[in-house]
């Protein structure tokens, strides 16, 4: 193993939802560390946990108990404003369903990111046709984004994680709608970035081809990990 | 996020479900319309007011009656309950009587005082018609207010002045002059009573014929409603003839008195009087009592206006939680993606009051084109004879101040639903769909 960073660490993650008798723990101690540049996919049943999971360590959740470090900082003591900003800047997202503004145009969902950064119109809408042209749906900015074909939604949502040159990627199912050509086109996409910008990948899948494609895979099971291998 | 974009963002939503939206628009423009036209008719009611007092100068101008006759007129308008007689209330001793008359003329700062005994005028006629006109508005041109002069000039008010009264400019059209020029300097025919006679003599015999020069025409205005006005001198000779013969205890006693004061002094004079027991009113104080009465009507309406408002707030806090409702799962992107509670606050914020910025537009364009449209058909009735008064006067400061308190209102109505938007956790609204 190259001699890396260590990007993210969860120590001793549990999350449990409900109240009192209802209690379910959809995660039971998880402890992991990913560095920076890694390709990492977290895999296992349906229900194990793995959305979870990504959103603890994306900083969109907090945990129930103990922690997620980044770049060896404990998240927990971050400030609302810093963790807005790293979400904003640092992080790009993929979410499992779509999550677009449907009614608004494809270009509009690609700012979005940098709108809320405040970048000046001109930079932004120049920087997001350059994202769109990466997934190649450049003529399609115009277009309202509910009328996009399935495959051509999640590339907008790649190039909506990708505006903001974030240094880390989730991407929750980024294949999992598509046919296998359209898949393939997504992961070569995704592994590129990877490869030539070193942008750290975190995927949750079901695909067994797109894991073994990463670097690291990390099996689930009930909240639990099961195996963590290279 | 830039404000200019957010500002941008929540204009657009607010378009986004129309009708719920413009019915919303709609309920803050009844309300705003209401009270701007308020707001301008009762600026204009007082512009003109103000404009009368000012032509009138009567800064030191005093009207007094005994207290007495002052509380039973007040207490006859705030009550029709039968009231319990008392021997004070003997009407006839109200009258100005000689002592106070006397104290009158010692309290310091009264340039001039006159007590006005009341006379009777059967009608008015001249050599240019065969037409007599009943005098029912016929006043004494008191000391210390300006008589607004159409043409012509003010009657000389001293007491050994020739005859002369200012016409009302309807009365000198009636008497056969065309214009109100050719009144002026012309004569008129008065038609004065003589108590005596006329108790035992037909109408026709008993009045004495007095002749008057007509000084002038009055402009119109508030004072020219109480009638062509005579100067002192005649006001005097009128009451001779009314009286002439007529024992001394049966001669009207007088009502009233006015004074021409020094202005500075002129409360200080208010209750010195009232020590004597006379109640005096300045030209103030009966504008005042108009004023205050006008002012009822237009609380009452006003009343209306917030009750809209009001509606119009619970519209906006609906309309918004519904918005805040659909929008869930793009408040959780928003919130995802990085954007403070603070801007999702102030995002919804901002659609509230914009809610509220184009309900008053509507209001001010609406009130505008209304107030035009009633000026012009009040022009045409009943203000025919004020042609520079405008009932309805539009002050862009207090519009603006009505539109910023109605965005205030909306900020406030929109806060519930924006802080509910605002401490939505991300996770859960992208859950949400
Ligand atoms: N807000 C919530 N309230 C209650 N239970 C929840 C909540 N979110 C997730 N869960 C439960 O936690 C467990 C893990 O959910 P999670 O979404 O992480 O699964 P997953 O591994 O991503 O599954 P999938 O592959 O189907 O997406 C599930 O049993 C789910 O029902
Ligand atoms: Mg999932």
């Amino acid at each position: 193993m190259k001699d890396l960073k260590s990007l993210l660490v969860a120590k001793d993650l549990k999350k449990s939802y409900g109240k009192h008798q209802n209690v379910f723990n959809a995660l039971k101690g998880i402890n992991l560390e990913i560095k920076e540049g890694e390709s990492v996919a977290i895999i296992g049943k349906s229900g194990s946990g793995k959305s979870t999971l990504m959103h603890l360590l994306a900083l969109l959740d907090a945990p129930t108990s103990g922690a997620v470090f980044l770049e060896e900082q404990n998240t927990s003591k971050f400030k609302q404003k810093k963790l807005n900003h790293l979400r904003n800047k640092d992080f790009g997202f993929v979410f499992q369903s779509f999550f677009m503004n449907a009614n608004d145009t494809v270009l509009n969902n690609v700012i979005l990111p940098l709108k809320i950064a405040g970048v000046r119109p001109k930079e932004r809408r120049c920087r997001a046709m350059e994202a769109l042209k990466i997934v190649e749906l450049e003529d399609k900015a115009k277009n309202k984004a509910k009328d996009l074909s399935g495959g051509q939604k999640q590339r907008v949502c790649i190039a909506r994680a990708i505006v903001n040159e974030p240094k880390v990627i989730f991407a929750d199912e980024p294949t999992g709608n598509l046919d296998s050509a359209t898949g393939a086109k997504i992961e070569e996409l995704l592994f590129n970035l990877n490869k030539e910008k070193g942008i750290t990948l975190i995927i949750v899948t079901h695909d067994d081809d797109l894991a073994k494609k990463c670097e690291r895979r990390i099996n689930l099971v009930d909240g639990q990990i099961k195996e963590n291998t290279k | 996020m830039r404000i200019i974009d957010i500002l941008r963002d929540a204009n657009s939503n607010l378009w986004r479900s129309k009708i719920r939206s413009i019915l919303t628009i709609l309920a803050i423009f009844i309300g705003s319309f209401t009270i701007i036209l308020n707001t301008a008719i009762n600026a204009g009611v007082n512009k003109f007011l103000d404009q009368q007092i000012e032509n009138m100068g009567g800064d030191g101008y005093l009207e007094m009656m005994p207290t007495e006759a002052y509380e039973s007129a007040m207490s006859m308008i705030s009550t029709s309950e039968p009231r319990e007689y008392t021997d004070e209330d003997d009407t006839i001793s109200y009258y100005i009587k000689d002592d106070q008359i006397e104290a009158i003329e010692k309290i310091d700062g009264i340039k001039s005082f006159d007590v006005l005994y009341p006379v009777s005028v059967d009608y008015f006629t001249s050599d240019k018609t065969d037409k007599r006109y009943k005098a029912d508005s016929f006043n004494l041109i008191v000391p210390g207010i300006n008589i607004d002069m159409l043409t012509g000039e003010t009657p000389d008010t001293s007491e050994d002045a020739e005859y002369e009264i200012a016409l009302t400019e309807s009365m000198a059209k009636a008497l056969g002059f065309e214009t109100a020029d050719d009144a002026v300097g012309q004569t008129i025919k008065i038609a004065v009573p003589n108590a005596v006679k006329c108790h035992s003599m037909p109408r026709n015999e008993c009045v004495a014929i007095v002749e008057a020069k007509v000084s002038g025409v009055q402009a119109p205005g508030i004072l020219s409603i109480a009638g062509s006005r005579a100067n002192l001198a005649l006001w005097n000779r009128i009451y001779d003839i009314n009286y002439d013969g007529a024992p001394e205890i049966s001669k009207p006693r007088p009502p009233q008195a006015v004074a021409d004061v020094d202005p500075e002094k002129i409360t200080e004079i208010k209750d010195k009087l009232k020590e004597i027991g006379l109640s005096a009113m300045s030209v103030d104080d009966e504008v005042g009592m108009f004023k205050t009465f006008f002012d009822a009507i237009l609380i009452v309406l006003n009343i209306f206006g917030g009750i809209a408002l009001a509606a119009a707030a619970i519209g906006i806090i609906n309309t918004l939680f519904m918005s805040v409702q659909e929008r869930t799962s793009e408040i959780g992107l928003d919130k995802a993606l990085g954007m403070s509670s603070a801007k999702v606050f102030f995002s919804f914020s901002a659609e509230a009051i914009m809610l509220g910025f184009w309900g008053s537009l509507l209001g001010i364009i609406m009130s505008v084109i209304a107030g035009s449209v009633i000026n012009v058909l009040a022009h045409a009735t009943f203000l025919k004879d004020f042609p520079t008064f405008n009932l309805v006067v539009f002050d862009p400061k207090s519009m603006l101040a009505i539109v910023g308190i109605i965005m205030l209102i909306a900020f406030l109505a929109g806060t519930l639903p924006a802080r509910k938007a605002a401490k939505k956790n991300p996770i859960d609204s992208l859950r949400y769909e």
